[in-house]
Order: structure tokens, then sequence, then C-alpha cells
């Protein structure tokens, strides 16, 4: 029981980080009908920013979301209007090799800066935990990690129904030409989503960043994690895709130890291709015709 | 006249490479295995610089297999057709070596492995592979080997990397804890790379045993023994299989690498000649401690240079020059030997070390020791 209740809770915590992650691509796709390839190389941009942050001037990682958070946002902005934006209208795989060409040259540029060695970062509370009794101990950093994106998730909720701009994004993201009709600014919206997803992905990666390890590579392994969750959860839906993130969390974490950890992948993509099998837009998406 | 003219041209544009003596290095200089990757080049580099001091006309090819197999094959193809080598040094991952040394028979070139821990590689009766560095299989042993020298241990877990790397030396392991009535209570492998181990770790935990066995690279090393120490997982002993354990970034985690037992080809206080040199010139010329990685991939380039020179550059008598040769050198002793089913392997001497204090200290066996074991594993604080 005990091994069960710990699996259980360390997949719905790590799941919390990767719904950040699946909610920055899915919001990015809604709006643009982008898919960013580069969302794993934004991340890594977004530890790497953690680490110079608390390396150089001793903040805290979390802390340093108060830092990376608008840092990323204006990152993704400058990307979205000066290359993104550009290919807007343009065929499927002309976007596709743009975003991965950005994310080859961010990925090299971070190598060529801080060569390809792996970095860590030691807080005095890395290997800290809380125990919860019954012989299950939860990760302190994993458990304020959770607590952070479970914030800025509710947050962006917020935002997303109750303010004009992020009313404005959701027309955008249900009909470009219909919202541009109605009067809103439609590239804007594109820069803010672009700026949102690109942040969100960077918190992710500051978040990570305490449990996790840090090198250039690292984003090819989140870009994948962010693919699955978004899609099952149905493109463009943020509920969907938060929902993926925890449901995929627990899968891995569960046939970790039920199955056996050198196959949780197998049972991570099994479960996927279930889902599209039988509701082929996603747990939450609306099929679009 | 004019064709004259052409031969002399060509003759010119040859004769450097007529004199040079070409060397091939298939090494993983970017991708995921890029850090360690790094050791072998500058270990190499170092070779490289050692060599022209000595008067060597020596020309390297660099070809980087970015830690992919299929890339490291068409290295091999390339330096063996067109690029003429002498001989090849490198890759350094066991899944590209074991990819790369059947080319190496299918075009009869020398293939000169640093650093892959695979058995596999040298036990397929391949004439033209040597080995530098001991199998996967003298990693277990010599960890078993000191685990029931310091003490009594029942029962053990295996937690691995679900690669080349990590399977095999598992593998052997399990087969040597069989004989050696070591019960095998939890048996684990993960993809590298996971963000979570906690819920497998907690797992083994409710099995309690003796010793943990881990196979992992550099930073999944860390992770491993960091959740350990959150789900408290505490047996006799950690014993850490090769690449992720025995490196200056995991000895400075000293809050859990502490009193973590590994076992690795080199150190650079060990008595084998020119290992201190060699530690001492690779700081000041990177600016980090060098890995056995490095000194591996310094011995075999030192051996592959001199073999193919003598050779004259000839890929058969480069071939019977290794494997006729006896070297003494920073690795110690290095022959390339046939012996228990391996064909060119070189029957290394692995040290067993513990880190103590934040250092890496040999403890077996004893004439390198250094200090003395901590055993059992202390308590977690």
């Amino acid at each position: 029981m005990a091994v069960f209740l710990q699996s259980l809770i360390s997949g719905i915590l790590i799941g919390g980080v990767y719904a950040l992650i699946g909610i920055g691509l899915t919001l990015i796709f809604g709006v643009m009908r982008v898919i960013n390839f580069a969302h794993g190389d934004i991340l890594m941009v977004g530890m790497y920013l953690t680490y110079i942050i608390f390396t150089m001037m001793g903040v805290d990682p979390f802390v340093s979301v108060l830092i990376t958070f608008p840092l990323m946002f204006l990152f993704g902005g400058f990307l979205q209007k000066v290359f993104i934006n550009r290919i807007l209208n343009a065929v499927a795989q002309n976007q596709i090799l743009l975003t991965i060409g950005l994310g080859l040259i961010m990925s090299n540029t971070v190598m060529l800066i801080f060569t390809s060695d792996y970095k860590i970062l030691t807080t005095s509370y890395s290997s800290a935990t809380l125990q919860v009794g019954g012989g299950v101990s939860v990760s302190t950093p994993l458990l304020i990690s959770f607590l952070i994106t479970a914030a800025i998730t509710a947050a962006l909720y917020w935002f997303l129904l109750k303010t004009d701009t992020g009313q404005a994004i959701r027309a955008t993201a249900q009909d470009r030409d219909a919202a541009q009709l109605m009067g809103i600014n439609v590239k804007r919206m594109s820069i803010i989503a672009f700026g949102l997803g690109a942040a969100l992905a960077g918190t992710a990666g500051a978040l990570i960043s305490p449990t996790y390890y840090i090198f250039p590579q690292v984003g090819g392994v989140f870009t994948l994690k962010a693919f699955v969750i978004t899609v099952l959860g149905g493109m463009g839906s943020v509920v969907g895709a938060t929902l993926g993130g925890v449901l995929i969390g627990i899968t891995e974490s569960m046939s970790a130890v039920y199955i056996s950890s050198g196959w949780k992948d197998v049972v991570v993509f099994v479960l996927f291709l279930l889902v599209l099998l039988f509701k082929p837009s996603g747990l939450m998406g609306k099929s679009r015709t | 006249m004019r064709k004259q003219l052409l031969a002399l041209g060509a003759t010119l544009a040859l004769s450097p490479c007529l004199l040079a003596q070409k060397i091939g290095v298939i090494n993983s200089m970017s991708g995921p295995e890029a850090p360690i990757g790094e050791n072998i080049t500058n270990g190499i580099k170092l070779a490289e610089e050692d060599l022209k001091k000595k008067g060597f006309n020596l020309q390297l090819v660099w070809e980087d297999d970015t830690g992919k197999p299929q890339i490291s094959m068409s290295a091999m193809e390339k330096l063996a057709t067109r690029e003429n080598v002498a001989g090849v040094v490198g890759p350094y991952t066991s899944a590209c070596s074991n990819a790369v040394a059947k080319l190496a028979e299918k075009y009869k070139v020398p293939l000169l492995i640093p650093a892959a821990a695979k058995e596999e590689i040298t036990r397929q009766g391949l004439k033209h592979v040597f080995r530098m560095n001991a199998p996967a299989d003298q990693y277990a042993s010599s960890l078993i080997d000191a685990a029931t020298a310091l003490g009594r241990p029942k029962t053990i877990a295996f937690i691995y990397e679900n690669t080349d790397f990590g399977t095999s030396t598992s593998k052997t392991a399990k087969d040597y804890v069989a004989k050696k009535g070591i019960q095998v209570v939890a048996d684990v492998s993960y993809p590298k790379g996971s963000a979570d181990y906690r819920s497998t770790l907690a797992q083994i935990k409710s099995k309690n045993p003796d010793l943990v066995f881990m196979v992992s690279y550099v930073a999944d090393a860390i992770l491993l023994m960091r959740q350990s120490k959150e789900v408290g997982l505490q047996p006799q002993a950690f014993l850490g299989a090769g690449a992720g354990f025995t490196t200056a970034e995991f000895a400075k985690e000293r809050a859990i690498s502490e009193a973590v037992i590994s076992c690795t080809q080199w150190t650079d206080d060990v008595s084998w000649p020119g290992a201190k040199d060699f530690g001492t010139r690779y700081k000041a010329k990177f600016g980090k401690e060098p890995t056995y990685h490095a000194a591996c991939a310094y011995a075999s380039m030192m051996i592959m240079a001199e073999t193919a020179r003598n050779a004259g550059g000839d890929r058969a008598k480069t071939r019977d020059g290794l494997k006729a040769g006896k070297w003494n050198g920073v690795m110690g002793e290095v022959k390339f030997a046939d012996y228990d089913g391996f064909t060119n392997q070189n029957n290394h001497q692995m040290l067993v070390q513990q880190i103590l204090g934040g250092n890496y200290e040999t403890v077996l066996p004893a004439p390198f020791a250094t200090k003395k074991a901590v055993y059992p594993f202390p308590k977690w604080k």
C-alpha cells in the first residue's frame, strides 16, 4: 500500500509539471495552428536561465520564476514577431522546419556557451523530504514546484476566462478570421500567446531544475512528452493539457512499479494510441471539420 | 608535358598523406553522450601532443558519431574506404562500439576501443578489434568481491538503465552473485533520462536489500542517489558500476554521494608509470580532473600511433603489431590477450574506490589502497 501511495503521489506531482509544459504547447497551437517543435528547447533555455540566476546571483530557483517568467515571455514574443509570424500561412512542413531549426540553434548556442556538461543545481533542500506517514515520503522541491504549477495554472485559467485579453486569445483560437473581423488584433494575440507559451515552458524548466539535471540536449525529451500530453488532451485545449499531464505522470509512475520501469514509455504510448483510437480528437478536443 | 605536370601535381598533393600517419578517431563529441565523450577527445588530444613531441608525423581524422550507432557505422565506412586510415581509435559507447566492431572486421581495419564496457564486443572472435578497458563483467565482479570482502551481504537489488551498458553489466553481476550465494530480491531497469525514480526506489526499499547495485551514466546517478535518500533506501552498501558514479560532479554532491562504492579503470593516484604526470598535465591543459575515459583514450592513441608507425601504416601489420605488443604506461601493463572467450582483450586490473570526504579514495585491492573502506553505509541524515 505504501508503494502504491508513494507512486501515486510522485506521479501526480511530476504530472503537474508535465501539465505546465503541455499547456504552453497547446496554447501556441490553439492560437496559431503552429506546432512548436522548439518547445523543449525553450524549456531548456528556461533551465539555463534559472541556472545562471542561481549561480551568479544566488537567487533560489523557485523565487527566480518571478524573473524567468517575464524574461521568457519577452523571448517568446520576440521569436513570434521575428520568425514565427512570417510562416503563419505557410504549409505545415515549413512551419515544422522553422521551429525545429530554431530549437537546434538554441540547443547548440547553449552548448557553445556552457559546453555539454551536465549541470546540477544543488540547493539546501535538493534531497529534503516530508514524511506523510505510512512510510510515504514526498520530495520537498517537487511538492513546492507542484504548488507553484497549480497556482500558475489557476492564474492562467482566470486570465483566459475573465480578462478581455484572455477572451480575445480564445476567440483567436476559435476562429482567426472571425476574430479579426470582430476587431481583435490577431497579430498581437499571437505574440501574447507565443510569449505565454514560452514563459510557461521556461517556468516549467525553472521548476524542474532543482530536481532534474540540465544539459543542452535536454529539450528533446520534453518536446516529445509535451506532444503526447497535448495530443492526448486534445490539441488546443488547456483543460485537456492539464488533464493529459497529470495522467501521463501517474501512468509513468504506476507502470514503473507494477510493470517495469523499462516499459513505462511503452505503457504511456499504448495508452496514447488507445485514446486516439476511441477519441481521435483527444480527451477534451473538439473535432474540427 | 601536361601529363608530367599532372603527375607532379599528384605526387605533391599526395606526399604529405604518404608521410603522415593517418589514424581515425570516432567519438561522441555532440549529443547526449558528449559530456563523457569530451574526456576521450581531451585524452586523445594530449596523446597527439605527446606523439608530435616525439617526432611522430600524425594526422588524426576526427568523426563525431553523436552517440548513435548508425552514424558511428557510416563514420567507420568513411574512415576505412575514403580516408584510408591505418587504424581507428573509438567509439565511446558500447552500442556504437559493437556496431562498428563488425565493420572493422569487414574492412580489416584495426580498431582499438578505449572505454566501452559491453563484453560481447571482444567476445565474437573479431581479429581486428582490440579493447583497452576491462569489460562490464569486471565492474560487476570487482564490486561484488569488494562487498563480500567488507561484509556479509545476503540479498541484492539491481537498478540499471536499459541500454547495452546497463543490461550487460547487470546481467553479468546477476550471474556472479548467483555463484556467491547472494539472493536477488529486486531487478529493475529504467529508461535513461527519466525524472522520477521514486516509485521504483520505494519498491526496492520494501524488499530491504543488503546491497543496491546501480548502473547509470552521469546525471541519472545523482538523481538515483538523491531519490534514494528521499525514500529512505538504506542498504549496507550502494554499489555504483561505472560511468555515472565515477565523475567529479557526482563526488561533489557530498550529501548523497558519501560512502558510495564504485570501481574504475583508472585514477591519477595509482602507481602506474606516468599516471600522476598525466593527471597533472591534463588538469593544467583542460582545467578539470581527468576521468578514466581520458586515460584509456590517451593510452589507446599512444599504442595505436606507435604500432601504426612501426608497421608503416599497413593495416595487416598494424593488427599483428597490436596483437604481439606489450606496453606499460598510464593504464598499467597492457597486452591484448585471448582468455575466457575474449579475443584481443586487455586483462585490465580494476580499482575499487569509495567516496570519502568528497574525494574518490581507492579502498581495494590492497596494494593500491589509499584509505580504509567505510562499511556498512552510514545512516541517512
